[in-house]
């Protein structure tokens, strides 16, 4: 069909196609195929295959080529971590004096009700060259603060948990779409071709607010799935064998299963998408020894271990969760989520209740394994080529509706996220955006979460423009409307 | 309105719009100027121009959103009476189908690919209409059969086979975005949903007439005439569970007007998607960037909706966004179904209370006894069985409740209120009101926003009602051509892989227009004479020599024409979806469960990922036993979590209207169908059926287990390769299964030709 008008925006869809048509299908996307219509349109006609999942060139150059995205579940307090406000310590169980005008919504509505100032009780101290205030809660992170670009006042659409976390984990707050990592995926393809390109690590605790709604594909090809490694037992599901065939046995019904395979493909022989599912089963045979491989940490040193906190029960758990970020970085996998925290309860950033206590104990289960993953990355040269992403689904609330009293703790706020980069072209110790005074939302403008998209796709050599895939009679988009790139923290 | 026409360029087809390049890799942002770099630049200084031009014109006509003149193209032209083209080829054609496909294949002097054989197409066929695989002795029927019209008896007899609708309403559900769960924190059950998914399956069955089954979805608490001045009927339970269909959005805590704003807003968009395959999502915000869909009609469709009624909660159910209403168990034998079940249920309930309360007895005495005794850990096991079991069970009584997840329109003053006003929302925000809007059709196919006649009931008692019903009748009449066309490719789709409009829920520009518009509109009238019955058209689609077409066909001229197979010189071999992959390999090991209809079911996950996704034990109730091996349809949906198997095949809990799979391979495919538990124990259970029905005899063995599991039998050279296989499969205690774990994980396993 030559005079195929928009041949990406076709493509892209999927659909099932003939035989000799297969790149709707293996091959749809063709690495952003709606990025790149024209050549991919030669390229069909050239009848090139082009693997899903074969790395791809960025549409421009930059330092990273993976991204770990760290995802505190709950929403982490901002005024206690990483925004110093001591105008919230001196008004303490006083009225906030001055409400800025943008706050709006459920925000605005509470503050008219009776409300007192909750001072943070942790000290705030400045570190490193750029002189950056970070709470007592983050000593080993504190070390690394020249290296952190922080963002303030960021913007999620709707403050409960399932939206929120959904519009920052997916780019938008209705269930559906495709993970920032299937994007990447989308865009970058994997150089790792035994191992999946995008892989997620939950809490071993339990799972986050809408489950695995946070790392779906949304309405991208099953090809960019976020896939489920497990810490422990076996990595991913359906890994091991079945019981009682050895590698061997199994090593010799693949090859009769191809050799099948191959006479179905018959004299025609060029039906790559049935091609590809017989490539398929090599990946997956490769993937059963790569992936114990990568779980298993005896070859780590025990300084290494220690590093990431595997040797205290407080830190283990998430430690293990960033070594396997490491080592999956250092494999060619495009992007890794870890998930810190689970829905609700007492292992949820959510602190209602006493978020002193909380965050005490969330900061401890993360501060010394964050730091050992840059320190580890940084002193392996791999921090250059990694991006490294902290995340939450919202900031929480600076003040309490009624009296502050024992145990205080903090609400729900989406116009005060707070999150940091490292790594990459990221411009260390640069800050973009401000809160006003008591931490309620942006002092200026507020950063939309598209524009932390943008600028991450950006940080990896994405244009989030460009990065597109029609579905349902839209050009969809991470960013979904025009983002702004947040220059300031670009190097 | 006319056309910006620099926005589009006619194809081929004077009656197909499609939009410049340039415009496509736009964000959807008010329109801009583009222009295409590639050509001459005396072109290019005139199109700019012409651009510039249409671009002022048509900002000012989408501002004041006042189409007039509007001159309408496909798909938005009345239905004409088309009559098939004359062909050459007239000995192909089998109905008037074939004349449409030929006439095409024809101008590029390509013709129709040979029949395909017999094996082939009862395969096709089986997999198509009941999405199950014909059995060796289905196969060698058909085969045999010496009856010139044995393909039409064949399409007959699956169409009245039972299994067709649980295959067909499949398709449906993704449509409707169905599920089990509300998703987004807690994920909260959706207890009585399934009702929903039996009545899509009955009304496939049953071949409810189209028209009538749009209605009901949409405004099933309406088509009850009010006779003078009479008063409401009571709901009757059929329709009541057909509006489930509104329902189904993911939904979080309620936020007041907020809420309903999203929820009214998400029932627009997924009707007009889904019925008329229009995508109005996005005007909601702004006019849509390449449809005639201004802003206005959203709100002004969205209008129709301002009555909905949800009922409130159940005590306790703060995350639930409404409540249900009554509406009894219908089908036959349904009631006597439930009763029986839910005794059961009480029973075990009974049970598993008793053993409850005699721990806590028990613990009451260890604790007053000197010294303390405490339970044991396996009392203490032993318990909290007990009491997941007891949340399970409370949880089944309440799906077998007789209600539905369903709403009605208000009551209207003096009893409820009245009907609300519609406003614009200015960039779809709730609390920015704009202009107030009466209730249309969209314009885009009436050609002017006059607001929509509502018939209310004579004495004018219930103002508030009839609006919905305003709506599904217009969606039906005559005055529209969308819905039978939208049906018809959909049909077409889901027999061909692919639509005669590639992207089945939306019509519009971005489509890309239909290959062929004519045949669609010769069978959407055909769809209306048959009065709306799905069944006819299947009957007339699977008789067509297109159909018929092998999929095995080398024509390089064919390939260099149209290496897409946009005309149909041959028919697509197409991988199964995920729900037949599953239902195939159960039916090949002969432990498919074929009951029908009920509650949804919960067949095992890999090992302990219930555990690491679960949000409370309440939720994936495993069932080992022969429940757990119904077919897919009855999965139970739950948005927080696709099972594994299921995903990899492309198949994800719906969140919102879907109108096609994807067909992915990935490697994690070949782990679940190879290393997974499903797939294993099944060939194991398919060695095991096969060793009992074919004895002793390697090559006997072998030869039953391609019949069963691939509808042929094997060449020679395979039957040798297998048994080379079975003899050195040394180390296995069953040599057959590693055969059958072969079979199943091959291409001509999930393919069908």
């Amino acid at each position: 069909m030559s005079n195929d008008p928009f041949p990406g925006a076709l493509w892209s869809q999927g659909y099932n196609s003939s035989r000799r048509d297969f790149l709707g299908r293996m091959f749809h996307g063709f690495g952003g195929l709606a990025l790149t219509g024209l050549l991919a349109r030669e390229a069909r006609a050239a009848s090139v295959i082009i693997d899903p999942l074969a790395g791809k060139a960025p549409s421009f150059p930059r330092k990273a080529k993976n991204c770990i995205m760290l995802f505190m579940c709950g929403g982490v307090s901002q005024v206690d971590s990483f925004e110093y406000k001591p105008k919230l310590n001196e008004f303490h169980g006083k009225r906030i004096p001055h409400i800025p005008k943008i706050a709006s919504g459920e925000l605005q509505g509470r503050l008219t009700f009776d409300h007192q100032c909750v001072g943070s009780p942790f000290k705030f101290q400045q570190h490193g060259q750029s002189r950056r205030y970070i709470s007592e809660l983050f000593p080993n992170l504190a070390r690394h603060v020249d290296d952190l670009a922080f963002i303030h006042g960021i913007q999620v659409d709707n403050q409960n948990h399932g939206p929120a976390t959904l519009h920052v984990a997916t780019g938008s707050q209705f269930p559906g779409s495709p993970s920032v990592g299937s994007w990447v995926q989308y865009g970058l393809g994997s150089t790792n071709q035994n191992l999946p390109g995008y892989v997620v690590i939950q809490d071993p605790r339990g799972a986050p607010t809408n489950g695995a709604a946070v790392w779906s594909n949304g309405y991208l090809p099953a090809t960019y799935q976020g896939t489920f490694l497990r810490p422990t037992g076996t990595p991913i599901v359906d890994l091991a064998r079945p019981q009682g065939v050895s590698a061997a046995q199994q090593r010799q019904e693949f090859d009769a299963l191809a050799w099948l395979n191959r006479r179905h493909l018959g004299d025609g022989g060029k039906d790559s998408e049935l091609e590809a599912r017989i490539r398929a089963y090599e990946l997956a045979f490769r993937m059963q020894a790569a992936a114990p491989e990568l779980v298993d940490l005896s070859g780590e040193t025990e300084e290494t271990k220690a590093l990431y906190g595997l040797d205290n029960s407080k830190t283990a758990g998430f430690g293990r969760q960033c070594l396997l970020a490491r080592r999956l970085v250092e494999r060619g996998v495009r992007h890794t989520l870890l998930l810190h925290g689970v829905q609700i309860g007492k292992d949820s950033w959510d602190d209602h209740g006493n978020v002193k206590d909380g965050m005490i104990k969330h900061s401890r289960e993360v501060d010394l394994p964050v730091a050992g993953l840059l320190t580890d990355l940084k002193r392996r040269g791999l921090l250059d080529e990694t991006l490294v992403v902290w995340a939450s689904e919202m900031g929480r609330t600076s003040f309490v509706n009624g009296a502050v009293g024992d145990n205080v703790g903090r609400d729900h706020n989406g116009h005060a996220l707070c999150m940091w980069m490292a790594g990459g072209d990221v411009k260390g110790g640069a800050t973009v955006g401000a809160t006003d005074d008591y931490s309620l939302c942006a002092a200026d403008e507020p950063i939309p979460i598209r524009d932390v998209h943008a600028t991450l796709l950006n940080l990896l050599g994405l244009d989030d423009e460009n990065l597109t895939y029609h579905y349902a009679g839209r050009i969809r988009r991470l960013t979904d409307i025009r983002a702004n790139v947040l220059k300031q923290m670009i190097a | 309105m006319t056309v910006p026409f620099a926005f589009w360029r006619t194809t081929k087809n004077p009656n197909v719009l499609v939009p410049h390049r340039s415009n496509l890799n736009e964000k959807p942002v008010e329109p801009r100027q583009g222009f295409a770099v590639t050509r001459p630049l005396r072109s290019i200084v005139m199109i700019f121009s012409l651009c510039l031009a249409s671009c002022l014109l048509a900002k000012v006509l989408l501002a004041e959103s006042a189409p007039t003149n509007a001159v309408a193209v496909w798909p938005f032209t009345s239905l004409a009476d088309i009559k098939p083209p004359v062909v050459r080829h007239a000995d192909r054609v089998t109905n008037g189908i074939d004349n449409f496909i030929l006439a095409a294949l024809e101008e590029k002097s390509l013709t129709l690919a040979p029949a395909a054989s017999a094996r082939t197409l009862v395969r096709r066929l089986y997999f198509d209409l009941i999405g199950l695989p014909p059995s060796p002795g289905e196969v060698d029927a058909f085969v045999n059969d010496p009856d010139p019209k044995a393909y039409e008896k064949l399409v007959d007899k699956l169409l009245d086979d039972s299994r067709y609708g649980e295959r067909w309403a499949r398709f449906w559900l993704d449509l409707a975005r169905y599920a089990d769960t509300a998703g987004y924190e807690g994920d909260p059950d959706f207890p009585n949903a399934w009702r929903y998914r039996d009545y899509v399956i009955d009304a496939f069955n049953q071949d409810k007439p189209y028209d009538k089954f749009v209605i009901e979805q949409i405004a099933g608490d309406e088509t009850e005439e009010i006779m003078g001045a009479g008063e409401l009927s009571d709901l009757k339970p059929e329709p009541t569970v057909a509006l489930t269909f509104l329902r189904l959005a993911p939904f979080t805590e309620p936020r007041g007007d907020a809420s309903r704003h999203e929820m009214l807003s998400e029932m627009t968009a997924t009707v007009s998607s889904v019925f008329l395959g229009l995508t109005v999502g996005c005007a909601q915000c702004h006019n849509h960037k390449y449809d005639r869909i201004p802003t206005k009609d959203f709100y002004r469709m969205k209008a129709f909706f301002s009555t909905v009624q949800l009922q409130r909660p159940l005590p306790g159910d703060i995350f639930q966004i409404g409540g249900p209403l009554p509406a009894e168990f219908y089908r036959k034998g349904e009631k006597e179904w439930a009763t029986k079940l839910t005794e059961q249920r009480n029973a075990e309930l009974g049970e598993a209370r008793t053993l409850l309360a005699a721990f806590d007895k028990i613990e009451d005495l260890g604790k007053k006894s000197v010294p303390k005794i405490s339970l044991t850990p396996e009392q203490r096991e032993q318990r909290s069985k007990a009491k997941a079991r007891v949340r399970l069970l409370e949880q089944d009584l309440k799906r077998l409740q007789p209600v539905a997840m369903s709403l009605r329109h208000s009551y209207g003053p003096p009893f409820e209120p009245g009907v609300p006003e519609t406003r614009i929302l200015n960039r779809g925000e709730w609390d920015k009101p704009g202009e107030v809007v009466e209730p249309g059709f969209p314009s885009v196919i009436t050609g002017h926003q006059n607001p929509a006649p509502i018939r209310l009931d004579p004495f004018k008692r219930w103002p508030t009602r009839s609006r919905r019903l305003a709506l599904a009748q217009w969606i039906v009449s005559p005055d529209n051509p969308m819905t039978a066309r939208v049906m018809i490719n959909r049909l077409w789709d889901w027999h061909f892989g692919r639509g005669l409009v590639a992207t089945p829920s939306d019509f519009g520009k971005l489509s890309g227009g239909s290959s062929h518009p004519e045949l669609i509109d010769w069978m959407a009238r055909r769809f209306i004479d048959s009065k709306w019955s799905l069944k006819a058209m299947h009957r007339l689609i699977l008789n067509s020599a297109t159909y018929r077409q092998s999929s095995r066909h080398h024509d390089s001229k064919a390939e260099t024409a149209d290496l897409e197979n946009t005309l149909l010189w041959h028919f697509r071999t197409r991988r199964l979806e995920a729900e037949a992959v599953r239902d195939a390999v159960l039916a090949v090991s002969g432990r498919l469960n074929p009951e029908q209809f009920g509650l949804p079911i919960f067949p095992p996950l890999p090992e302990g990922l219930a555990e690491e996704v679960k949000y409370d034990n309440s939720k994936w109730a495993t069932q080992e036993g022969p429940e757990g091996r119904k077919r897919s349809i009855y999965i139970y949906q739950q948005r927080s979590m696709t099972m594994p198997f299921l995903q990899t095949f492309d198949s994800v809990v719906c969140d919102a209207t879907r109108d096609r799979r994807q067909a992915s391979v990935t490697p994690l495919q070949a782990l679940a169908m190879y290393n997974g538990r499903f797939a294993n124990e099944e060939a194991t259970h398919l060695a095991a059926r096969i060793r009992k029905e074919a004895g002793e005899s390697p090559a006997t063995q072998i030869q039953l287990a391609f019949k069963t599991a691939l509808g042929r039998e094997p060449t020679p050279d395979e039957s040798e390769r297998m048994q080379a296989l079975m003899a050195t499969s040394t180390g296995s205690s069953d040599a057959l299964a590693p055969v059958c774990r072969v079979l199943l994980n091959a291409n001509e396993f999930v393919y069908v030709e």
